[in-house]
């Protein structure tokens, strides 16, 4: 209690040199909330993108599709997908299914060629699965059974194409062969990531398939869970139920499983641990050279001190418990003042549309930070730890200073 | 109409196809001779035959039945009577490659990068059915010698590119030296890659003319992958109206 009481009150004797070891921490601590909260925010983000652009929480293929992608293998796709559908739909973990086809094309306009990515959804499904209607930006969605389509604002503004235009795509069908067929624009979609803003189009499902040759087939189905159930757990149960419903051909595949974007991002977590671990350290420098500081002013009272019999472990102690408060005050700052910035941002989003151009992720151009406790409260301790910890070092010093040569001075 | 042919075979991907005149004395000839033999035997006003493309590959066969006409060297129509691709329309004028589609609102002419595409997934491109000069207007040909095909003696020759309106800047050609028709091709990129070769199975002789009705064609660049042709029936010196191999009537 006595050393505590000394200790702080060390600390106040010189404020301004205390604060700047203080500021040292803080910025440290501020900096990784913010990096901490921006990692969660992009984690969520791509979470959500994955889940709903581009795999599903679970996504059903052929289990060969994937070995063939590059040869854009339509034929093995899940076939009379309607009757799958429907059990799908009476599983109680399922909230909403999508089927799709994706195929690579060629678009056709006045001579010239362009090469687009087209998709085949069921509009009134996507309405619900993707919140289709919210990215519409121009026009309306196309309807089921129509040669509508919606195209995406980077490649209508590639191909100057506007609501009301025709195109016409060529592209390879299920039996290998090629086919075309002409689409109206009924609407222009802007996505929140780049990946489906640049030759990027969706047409019904319905005349995919006609034109396809699909005939009943889709190439996946993406499934959503209802909260509470475990992506990881559904797959492995979907995939014995597809066996028993004598479809052994086709994979159930829980999303972290499929894309790389998220297991990027979830390095970046990683490696943002071993950032922060540096700039604690480097933060730690400042406490650790006002310690050293302190302890060469104070070595008359030091040696006074041990003289009047305080052991060197106590004397360790007094100075660790300085640097302790220095690094404890610096990093509740530093937290508070992360929380402080995170918290505006985590509302109005940070915009890096220009850095995201033309970038193949699904990571939205927008990204907004989400405060997370568990790394915010980890924070906090890893930097008073850290900087506690490196003051260790001089603490120790101010132990082995004798008495009789600090009192020499006097 | 051995052009003809080979554009009607082309169409389907051949570049070549051969009736023989007369057999000559090995190396009596020039490699020239040789090549305006063979295109002499080319020569017909029209065709007309119907057929079938087998695509193999390694997703298993795949079989295509077409109808086509053709009118001299440069003029050919496809029309494929599959299922799958039943109406759908290949159109070939001078170096013009024009696709109709049933669905389609606008007839789809090919250049640039999608000549390269492959026609209905097959082993032969759109490319290959361009380039309707005669072989020694588009390419410099040499006598390389004497090789054994199927156990016919052949002329081997080379040709190369004069320029860049082919699409193989050098072709290697098996001529049978007696009935002076192409046994085998092999088609070379730039850096001296092998991209295809045909081989011709099957001919067949009418009005004096003997042409190929079976052959295959391998590209190279693909694995497993090869494309046979087999020209069911053919009609040589038929009437059939200039206007159709007009963009118009294409849409009908």
């Amino acid at each position: 209690m006595k050393l505590r009481k000394i200790a702080w009150r060390n600390i106040r004797r010189n404020t301004r040199r205390s604060i700047l070891s203080m500021s040292a921490v803080a910025i440290a601590a501020m900096a990784f909330v913010f990096l901490f909260s921006m990692i969660e925010g992009m984690k969520q983000d791509v979470a959500y993108n994955l889940q709903t652009f581009v795999t599903g929480e679970v996504r059903i293929r052929h289990s060969e599709f994937e070995k063939y992608k590059h040869l854009n293998p339509l034929h093995l796709g899940v076939d009379n997908y309607t009757a799958l559908a429907e059990r799908l739909e009476s599983m109680e973990a399922v909230r909403t299914i999508s089927p799709r086809i994706k195929f690579p094309t060629a678009i056709y306009k006045e001579g010239s060629t362009y090469r687009a990515q087209g998709q085949g959804v069921d509009f009134e499904r996507e309405a619900e699965y993707q919140g289709l209607e919210e990215y519409v930006v121009k026009g309306r969605m196309p309807r089921n059974g129509q040669n509508e389509v919606l195209v995406a604002t980077g490649l209508a503004k590639e191909m100057n194409l506007d609501i009301g235009d025709n195109f016409t795509l060529l592209t390879q069908t299920r039996g290998r062969g090629m086919n075309a067929i002409t689409f109206k624009i009924t609407g222009l979609s802007h996505y929140q990531f780049d990946g489906l803003n640049n030759s990027f189009f969706q047409a019904p499902l319905d005349r995919v398939q006609y034109f396809l040759r699909m005939d009943n087939s889709v190439s996946e189905i993406l499934i959503k869970l209802k909260e509470n159930y475990s992506a990881e757990e559904f797959a492995a149960g979907l995939n014995s139920s597809l066996t028993d419903w004598g479809r052994p051909q086709l994979e159930a595949r829980m999303w972290k499983d499929i894309s790389q974007t998220y297991s990027f991002v979830v390095m970046a977590d990683a490696i943002y641990f071993i950032i922060a671990l540096m700039f604690f350290l480097l933060g730690s420098t400042v406490i650790i050279n006002t310690m050293m500081m302190t302890i060469f002013e104070r070595r008359k009272e030091i040696g006074t001190i041990n003289a009047m019999g305080m052991t060197g472990p106590e004397i360790v102690r007094l100075f660790f418990l300085e640097a302790f408060f220095i690094a404890a005050i610096g990093s509740f700052v530093g937290v508070l003042a992360g929380i402080g910035i995170t918290y505006p941002t985590s509302i109005y989003g940070l915009n890096f549309s220009a850095a995201m151009e033309g970038v193949d992720m699904e990571v939205s151009q927008i990204l907004r930070p989400v405060l997370n406790f568990k790394s915010t409260l980890f924070v906090f301790l890893y930097s008073t730890f850290i900087a506690s910890v490196a003051s260790f070092i001089p603490s120790r010093k101010s132990a082995k200073i004798k008495p009789v040569e600090a009192l020499r001075a006097i | 109409m051995h052009t003809a042919h080979k554009k009607t075979l082309l169409l389907i991907g051949i570049l070549l196809s051969v009736s023989m005149l007369s057999s000559l004395p090995l190396f009596a000839i020039s490699a020239e001779e040789i090549i305006r033999k063979l295109e002499e035997n080319q020569v017909h006003e029209t065709a007309r035959s119907e057929g079938k493309m087998i695509i193999n590959d390694r997703f298993g066969e795949k079989v295509t039945t077409f109808k086509s006409w053709a009118e001299g060297e440069e003029k050919t129509l496809i029309e494929f009577t599959s299922r799958q691709e039943r109406g759908q329309k290949i159109l070939r004028t001078d170096d013009e490659i024009y696709l109709y589609f049933p669905d389609a609102a606008e007839v789809i002419r090919l250049q640039g990068a999608a000549l390269r595409d492959s026609v209905l997934g097959s082993d032969m491109s759109y490319e290959d059915m361009t380039g309707g000069k005669g072989l020694l207007d588009s390419y410099r040909a040499t006598l390389l010698g004497t090789e054994k095909i199927d156990g016919q003696e052949c002329y081997k020759i080379e040709l190369k590119a004069k320029g860049r309106g082919v699409p193989y800047p050098r072709e290697i050609l098996w001529v049978d030296s007696e009935i002076f028709v192409t046994r085998r091709v092999h088609m070379f990129s730039l850096s001296e890659k092998l991209l295809k070769e045909m081989r011709i199975e099957e001919y067949r002789s009418l009005k004096g003319k003997t042409f190929p009705v079976r052959f295959i064609i391998e590209d190279k660049m693909k694995r497993n992958s090869s494309t046979e042709f087999v020209i069911e029936s053919i009609e040589i010196g038929v009437d059939i109206p200039s206007s159709r191999f007009s963009l118009e009537e294409l849409t009908w």
